[in-house]
């Protein structure tokens, strides 16, 4: 079990570096919510027990360990929170620069960020 | 206890208040800086008590021991927690006087207040990491402050990279409490004598790697220059001496106060990349041209000196990267805070800073560099001498060429069409200055007075070494 949830685990962070790397910021975006899966999956292989619910616990009988379905609870709620801020600056980048792709916007940057680019839309600073 | 509560509570409170309201009325702005001065002024007494009367610590709730969540305040979560809200105090006066453009802005700096307060004042893994992505989410939005299109960009940056970053820390998280059992500090401290040196070190390694990208250390820094550069001077000021002590901090009370077995291991890894951090970080600060990309550049030289005293370690090795990473939060405060306004007081303030991140005697740098060298020499290494004294003599250079570029040629100003200019109207009123010249002011009392700086970072080294009085219940 340990095992399935260790390759479970690697193959989310995979498939979440490799669209971590794409162009387009969603992609991006995706890749980050499938990176913080693969931390819950950890957490929640981190300590592997058979028992019962850890609620109201009876005599006798193995209990399931509860810490780390509290630490998922809590983790899976700081991860919905990201991701939600995540797909709003997303949102408000498609607004601004007109594109979702991460190589356009070096293009529209300020100048002389990069050194040597040209003074593009001097009047869209202010909106 | 009472002041460690209220250390969390009253930014916490006021922050949720300070979010619903409008920020951009000057009222709210400065109940946003009155109730971070009421957090530091806490923090103080908080300081105060845990310096005289060793570690305080309760958990919450009234639970027993092992399961509520325990606050732990000792010298080193102290010192940390006084020195980032006293840089997001100046930082948000800074930007009350010049006028905050976005509604969000003083709750989300008095928000970010209770996230580091939060995490430097806690004994427990998970609870640390909660409290660091409070802090981390504030701070995210901050970078997009402004609004513009190279804000956002930024905060688009920041914001992945970071969250990576986080992830990682959680997966080491998770790693802890499948080798030792436990998330308590003190008792993953003991417990890891015990595990398997491989696994002991897969997890250090996640911690590292998660603090490094914070603190934006040598290989893991490339987020760093355009975040730093294409956010407002203040936020740029709040990220850099506020939201990067996460990264010195994590360092030390994971590194040293955790894991120190796997600290001596490494020992010779920290302390190379902490000399490359230093000079690459001086080599690019010379090469750039915009004043907030040298600056950038010279923040991850910076904390390479942090890294080089953690990896030497001992009692002096560990002083000197509280040391410095206090004084480096002041210094990059009062430097990035300089570009938001003109004028011959600001350019005096912005020597200081000059001269106090190169570490010339009359400001607090020198203290700090000054600990660094001896950590070096300790250390009997010629070559890291050396290297330090590049580091210096590089950052004295490129602080000058901005000075050079900035203060002398204020005619040839007018005529640079740059965006970030034109955004931070450089404002001319004397009140606007007052936070830096007060910054600047204090690095120098500072610099002429370091004996209690010296004590307090001594106390925090203690605490580490374990040699400090009272270790929590």
């Amino acid at each position: 079990m340990t095992l399935a949830i260790a390759a479970a685990a690697a193959v989310l962070f995979g498939a979440g570096a490799y669209l971590l790397l794409q162009r387009s910021l969603v992609r991006v975006v995706t890749g980050i919510a499938l990176i913080s899966q693969c931390a819950i999956v950890t957490i929640i292989g981190s300590s592997l027990s058979q028992g019962r619910a850890p609620i109201d616990p009876q005599e006798g009988g193995p209990l399931s360990d509860p810490l780390p379905q509290a630490l998922a609870l809590t983790a899976l709620v700081i991860g919905m929170a990201t991701l939600a801020l995540l797909l709003a600056l997303v949102h408000r980048v498609v607004v601004t620069h007109g594109t979702a792709e991460r190589d356009e916007l070096r293009d529209v940057d300020r100048p002389g960020a990069g050194g040597d680019e040209a003074v593009r839309h001097e009047g869209d600073e202010t909106e | 206890m009472t002041a460690l509560a209220l250390s969390l509570l009253v930014p916490w409170a006021v922050g949720l208040l300070l979010v619903v309201l409008d920020g951009r009325r000057r009222t709210v702005g400065w109940l946003g800086v009155v109730t971070l001065g009421a957090t530091v002024a806490v923090l103080g007494v908080l300081a105060a008590d845990v310096l005289r009367g060793g570690t305080v610590a309760f958990v919450t709730g009234g639970w027993p021991v092992g399961v509520g969540i325990l606050l732990r305040a000792d010298a080193l979560g102290v010192t940390f927690a006084l020195s980032s809200c006293f840089v997001l105090l100046a930082a948000a006066c800074a930007e009350t006087l010049l006028g905050v453009g976005q509604r969000t802005l003083p709750g989300l700096l008095v928000l970010l207040a209770a996230g580091l307060n939060g995490l430097f004042l806690t004994g427990d893994v998970f609870n640390f990491y909660v409290f660091f992505e409070m802090s981390m989410i504030a701070a995210y939005v901050l970078t997009g402050y402004g609004g513009g299109r190279a804000q956002l960009r930024a905060a688009v940056i920041f914001a992945s990279v970071n969250l990576l970053g986080s992830f990682i820390f959680l997966v080491a998280v998770a790693g802890t409490y499948r080798v030792t059992g436990t998330l308590a500090m003190t008792d993953v401290a003991e417990r890891i004598r015990e595990v398997p040196p491989n696994a002991a070190v897969a997890v250090a390694v996640g911690f590292f790697v998660a603090f490094s990208v914070k603190l934006g250390l040598f290989p893991f820094h490339y987020w760093l220059p355009t975040v730093y550069a294409d956010t407002r001077p203040a936020v740029a000021a709040v990220l850099s001496g506020a939201v990067a002590n996460i990264g010195a901090y994590g360092l030390l009370r994971f590194g040293p106060g955790v894991f120190a077995e796997q600290l001596r291991l490494s020992a010779t890894v920290l302390i190379a990349l902490g000399a490359a951090s230093i000079i690459y970080g001086g080599v690019l600060a010379v090469a750039r041209h915009r004043p907030a990309e040298m600056l950038a550049y010279s923040a991850i030289g910076q904390v390479g000196y942090v890294l080089v005293a953690v990896g030497v370690g001992g009692p002096v090795g560990f002083a000197a990267a509280v040391l410095y990473s206090v004084v480096n939060a002041l210094n990059k405060a009062l430097l990035f805070l300089t570009s938001a306004v003109r004028g011959p007081l600001v350019a005096g303030a912005f020597v200081v800073g000059a001269l106090s991140v190169a570490g010339v005697p009359p400001a607090v740098g020198f203290v700090g560099k000054l600990a660094v060298f001896r950590t070096a020499v300790d250390a009997r290494s010629p070559t890291l001498v050396v290297l330090l004294v590049v580091g210096s003599a590089l950052s004295l250079l490129y602080l000058f060429l901005i000075y050079q570029r900035e203060f002398w040629a204020e005619e040839d100003r007018e005529a640079v069409t740059d965006a970030e200019v034109r955004d931070a109207a450089p404002a001319r009123g004397v009140s606007r200055r007052v936070p830096v010249v007060v910054l600047a002011v204090l690095l120098l009392a500072g610099g002429v007075w370091p004996e209690p700086l010296a004590a307090v970072s001594g106390a925090a080294a203690d605490v580490l070494t374990g040699t400090a009085n009272g270790a929590g219940p």
